[in-house]
This record gives structure tokens, C-alpha cells and sequence, in this order.
């Protein structure tokens, strides 16, 4: 297979979507500090009302943040494993990793599955507080499983390719 | 009675077998114990894959768990505004005149850091890119340089602020101001025994010195430092008078230190926030990712009261209070092998809490066993955090340093008898201050 020295479409698609993502990501856990020192500042001064939301505003927020932070670790790799195996060449080692990376997969389409289950289900309900939509946040589930299953698609291209390819380099 | 197909013996059997065998096929953490879960909520009527979505949701949607982000947050906002470096110059010159000089400052530096951030990964991550490389180039051996940086990482979590505390006080209702003070003497014994151990290694190895700084530079460095050294002192001392939660007060800790940066210090600009920012959500997601699946696997142990099964015997023993202390020290120090530790927490600690409880163990005394035992899971292979992060730093495998770090939990494995057997070590600061909250 020779090597492409221009990304193609797909690649550049979702270098972009994980650009995206790691933009939300920093910006989520910028604005995790906002209600939270609003709820400290409103404990102390009346300069503004002490809003009951805030708690739950922090909390869904937060709950985006982790679940856009494991998203782009599925793409970086960065979620942490246990190793157990002896030093590899690069063949056993692609091997290995397409064994483990269809763990991943097949949580991946378990989120996406059980996720829609779950985001259907809140289609009517509100929260307790700030009353927002609740599918908004369930649908963090869907949205992680199919973002893992694109970024694992291209991670089995590599490896396939490392594991087949002509040179073993 | 819930209508169960399984019983607890088989369920912990399937639950063990998947979750072990897919890590052995080095599917990542998270993953495999969230997949472990999948065939029992296959198999149970009453259980769904939606139970696994609505379980990570539950363990997400905590007020406690915010403090993750924040401590890391503060962590990589200090070493990108400068507070990192003033901490540095202050430790070179209180220890820089030892043997093994650039190894004392590295636990010096972590103590430090513990006062300020309460997470030991955010401390192996900013101390790894500080110190292994610079040991190296020393003359240190690196296996000694990644050790002694992983291991001094820990004292993030015992020293106040720490994650593990809050997680703790809010899951096993116990005072989180009288758990931060309960800390500090642990804490600074355990430092004391890695400073211990520096000098053996230097004295034997002969790593090299510093001159000794004058006290000119010290007082200058104490100066430039005091900012950042009132931290701790803003962050126990606003919980204990009242003045903000557990979870707040990691939220003070990062306006406090961007505070610091930009005013103070003036190192910080737009970049420098952003990238402390993405890489807190990167490693807060991850982190924290596996919290979620650990947290379902839990409940399912639970929904099959699975550890009460195998703590049913143990109240049996008859031990006391001491002998109840080692057990569960060593409960956890295994647990810490395999798991992270608020997974940890979230699982045993609550199980173990009756136990502690029929042999009146102090429930403060309890707490800080257990935080200081699964600390030292942290560097305990196969799944040590701050160990695994200062490695992958250093461009190594894991196994490469593990000789050297058990050589230096020795000596802090003495620290932790003398915290079982002593319960003063933990308990003389919060009943110096605040008895009012050891009930």
C-alpha cells in the first residue's frame, strides 16, 4: 500500500472534529468555575441573588466535560491501561492493539445503543432545578459512542495496515 | 427479595473473570470495567443496558467530583504562572545543601504542591517534566529519578487539600476539615521518610550537591513564596470556619492561583490558560471516565451484595481495633494494585466502614488508613497512576522502575504501621483544633 502524503478527506474531517472537541473541552472546564464561584460569592455579598441553579447548572456541565474528555482520550489513547505484556515488534504489537481497541469498539456501540435508550427517555423530562432538558445531557451517551467508533475506525486502518503491510518498519 | 438469576458467588465470578481478562488483553481500564458489567445486565431481567448509561450519569452528576478538575486545574495553572518556580528556588535553598540535593528538592517541591493541589496525578505530571530529565542530566540514575518523583507525588493526597478526602467525606460522612488536619502529620512523616531514603541512595550512589544558599537568597525565596505558601492555610482554614464546602474550596484554589499568576507573578497569558485548561479536561475526562464505569461495577457488586458475602467471616475474627487497622490497610493496598482510588473508595470503603465501625476505630483514623494505603497504590504496579504518568514521561514501561520504588515505599509502609498503631499520628491535630468535629 503506498503511503499517502495528503491526508485524505476523512482524515482531515475528523482532525477537525477532534480540533472541536478539545476547543468544548477547554472552554467546559473554563466555565465549571463560573456557578461555582457564584454560588461562594453569593454566600457572602448580596450583589447578586442566590441562585439554586448553579449547583446544577455546575454538575451537567461537568458531566459534558467528562464525557468530551473521554471522547478525545479514545482518539489520543490516553485512557489508561494495565501492562502486562513483554516489550513487541511492531506486528504482535498492532495485533495486540486491535485486540484491545475492539474492547473499546465494543463499548463504544453499547453507549451508542444503550445511550439512544437513554436519551429517548428523558425526552420529556426536566431537571429538578434549572428545569433544562434532560435528553440534552443523556445525549452525551449516543454523542460519545459514535464519536469513539470514528475515531477508532481510523486507529484499525493503521494498525491493520502496520499488521499487513509490506514493511515492518 | 429482588428476583435474581444469578447468585453472588457466580456473578463475582463473571464480573472478575471479564473484567481481569480484558485487561490482561489491555483493553484500557475504564473500558473493561464497564464491559464486565454488560453480561450481567444482559442476563438479569431487571437490570438493562441502560442501567450501565444511567449509572455513569448518576456517578457524573456529583457536586464532589468537581473538585478533580479544579485541583488539576490549579496544578497545571501553577507550573504555567510561575508559582512552580518560586516553590522551586524556596525548596533549593532550604535543602539544596543535602546529598542528593535535586532529589530532596523534587519531595521538598511535592510537599509543597500537596498544600496547594490535592491530586497526586497533577503532581507526578508537573514534577515528571521538572525533575527526571534534570537528574539525569545530574548524574541520577533514571530508574532512581522516576521512582522518587512518583512517589513523592503521592503526598498530594495526604497532605491537605486532597481529592481522596472529599471523596471520602462525602461518601462515608466524615468531617473533610478534620480529615485535612488528620493529614498534615502523616504526611510530613512520610515526606520525612522519603528524605531519609534521598540520603541513603545519594550517600551510597554519591549524587551530587549543591553549595549550601545563603540566607539572603533563603529569605528572598521565602518572600517571593509566601503568596503561594498561604494557599493551604486560605483553603483548610475557609472549610473549617465555614466558609466554603470541600468542593468550593477546590474552586478557590484555582481563582487563588490564577490570582497569584496574573497579578502577582504576572507569567500567565491567553495561551498558557488555554493549554492548562485543555490539558486539565483531558486528564479530568479520562480520570474520571473510569470513575463512571467503576462506580456501575460497583453497584452491581452491591445489587449482588457480593462484599458482604466475603466480609461476612471477617467480623467473625474478632479482632481489634489494631488488627481491624492492618486488615484494612491491606485490603486497600491490594485493591490500589488493581484499581484507581476513588473507584477504590467507591467500592471497598463503604463496605469496610461497618467493620471499622463494630471495632470502634476511629472513623477520622479509618479514613486516613485507607487514603495512605491507597496512595501507595498509585505507584504500585500493574495499575499505579502516578507511577504509570511519571514512566510515560520519562519515555519508559512501567516495570523499568518498579525495583527502585518499592526499595522506597519501605520506609513509608513503617509510617503507615505507626499511623495503625498510633492513632495520635492522625488524630492529635484535629483534637488539638477542632474537637467539636471528631463528634
Amino acid at each position: 500500500m503506498p503511503s499517502m502524503p495528503q491526508p485524505t478527506a476523512w482524515r482531515r474531517f475528523t482532525a477537525a472534529y477532534a480540533k472541536l472537541l478539545e476547543i468544548l473541552l477547554a472552554l467546559s472546564v473554563g466555565i465549571l468555575i463560573i456557578p461555582v464561584t457564584l454560588q461562594i460569592i453569593a454566600r457572602f455579598t448580596n450583589i447578586i441573588p442566590h441562585y439554586i441553579w448553579t449547583e446544577e447548572m455546575a454538575r451537567f456541565l461537568f458531566v459534558w466535560c467528562i464525557m468530551i474528555g473521554a471522547m478525545v482520550g479514545v482518539r489520543e489513547s490516553s485512557h489508561f491501561e494495565v501492562d502486562v505484556w513483554p516489550e513487541m515488534s511492531r506486528r504482535p504489537e498492532a495485533a495486540v492493539r486491535i485486540a484491545a481497541r475492539l474492547g473499546t469498539l465494543a463499548l463504544a456501540v453499547v453507549f451508542l445503543w444503550g445511550g439512544a435508550q437513554f436519551t429517548k427517555f428523558a425526552f420529556n423530562r426536566t431537571s429538578e432545578l434549572a428545569e433544562l432538558p434532560l435528553w440534552m445531557i443523556h445525549a452525551a451517551w449516543p454523542v460519545a459512542g459514535l464519536t469513539w467508533i470514528v475515531f477508532l475506525g481510523e486507529q484499525f486502518l493503521d494498525e491493520l495496515r502496520a499488521l499487513f503491510g509490506r514493511s515492518a518498519s | 427479595m429482588k428476583s435474581q438469576i444469578l447468585t453472588a458467588g457466580p456473578a463475582a465470578m463473571l464480573l472478575f473473570g471479564v473484567f481481569f481478562s480484558l485487561l490482561i488483553l489491555r483493553v484500557p481500564v475504564a473500558m473493561a470495567l464497564g464491559l464486565a458489567c454488560l453480561p450481567i445486565l444482559l442476563i438479569e431481567p431487571h437490570l438493562s443496558i441502560m442501567t450501565l448509561a444511567q449509572e455513569t450519569f448518576n456517578a457524573y452528576n456529583s457536586f464532589i467530583l468537581l473538585s478533580v478538575p479544579f485541583f488539576l486545574l490549579t496544578a497545571n495553572l501553577m507550573s504555567c504562572g510561575g508559582i512552580t518556580d518560586r516553590l522551586v528556588s524556596l525548596s533549593r535553598t532550604l535543602v539544596g545543601h543535602w546529598p542528593g540535593s535535586l532529589a530532596q528538592i523534587n519531595v521538598v517541591l511535592s510537599v509543597f504542591f500537596a498544600g496547594i493541589s490535592g491530586s497526586s496525578t497533577a503532581d507526578a505530571a508537573s514534577q515528571s517534566k521538572i525533575f527526571i530529565d534534570a537528574q539525569v542530566k545530574e548524574g541520577y540514575d533514571l530508574s532512581f529519578s522516576i521512582a522518587i518523583t512518583a512517589v513523592s507525588a503521592v503526598l498530594a493526597v495526604i497532605i491537605p487539600p486532597s481529592i481522596l478526602m472529599i471523596v471520602w467525606g462525602g461518601l462515608i460522612s466524615t468531617s473533610i476539615g478534620a480529615l485535612y488536619l488528620a493529614g498534615v502529620i502523616p504526611g510530613l512523616l512520610i515526606a520525612g521518610a522519603q528524605m531519609v531514603t534521598v540520603h541513603a541512595y545519594a550517600v551510597k550512589r554519591g549524587y551530587p550537591t549543591y553549595p549550601k544558599a545563603s540566607w539572603v537568597e533563603l529569605r528572598c525565596a521565602l518572600w517571593q513564596s509566601i503568596p503561594a505558601l498561604f494557599t493551604p492555610f486560605l483553603i483548610v482554614g475557609g472549610i473549617l470556619l465555614g466558609w466554603f464546602t470541600a468542593t468550593e474550596s477546590a474552586c478557590v484554589a484555582v481563582l487563588y492561583s490564577i490570582a497569584l499568576s496574573a497579578f502577582v507573578y504576572k507569567e500567565i497569558g491567553k495561551k498558557e490558560l488555554y493549554t492548562a485548561l485543555l490539558d486539565t479536561g483531558r486528564l479530568s475526562g479520562v480520570a474520571l471516565f473510569c470513575v463512571g464505569t467503576a462506580s456501575v461495577f460497583g453497584w452491581i457488586l452491591a445489587y449482588y451484595r457480593i462484599p458482604h458475602e466475603l466480609l461476612a467471616n471477617v467480623s467473625t475474627w474478632g479482632m481489634g481495633p489494631i488488627a481491624a487497622g492492618f486488615f484494612i490497610a491491606g485490603v486497600f493496598l491490594v485493591v490500589g494494585c488493581f484499581l484507581d482510588a476513588i473507584p477504590a473508595i467507591i467500592i471497598v470503603g463503604t463496605v469496610l466502614e461497618p467493620l471499622a465501625k463494630s471495632v470502634e476505630l476511629h472513623p477520622v483514623q479509618f479514613a486516613i488508613i485507607s487514603i495512605v494505603s491507597l496512595a501507595f497504590g498509585l505507584v504500585t504496579p500493574p495499575y499505579g497512576m502516578c507511577l504509570m504518568v511519571a514512566c510515560s514521561v520519562a519515555g519508559v514501561r512501567l516495570r523499568y522502575a518498579i525495583k527502585d520504588t518499592m526499595i522506597m515505599l519501605v520506609p513509608m509502609l513503617l509510617v503507615l504501621i505507626a499511623l495503625i498503631i498510633f492513632p495520635e499520628v492522625s488524630l492529635f491535630l484535629p483534637r488539638l483544633i477542632v474537637p467539636g468535629f471528631l463528634k
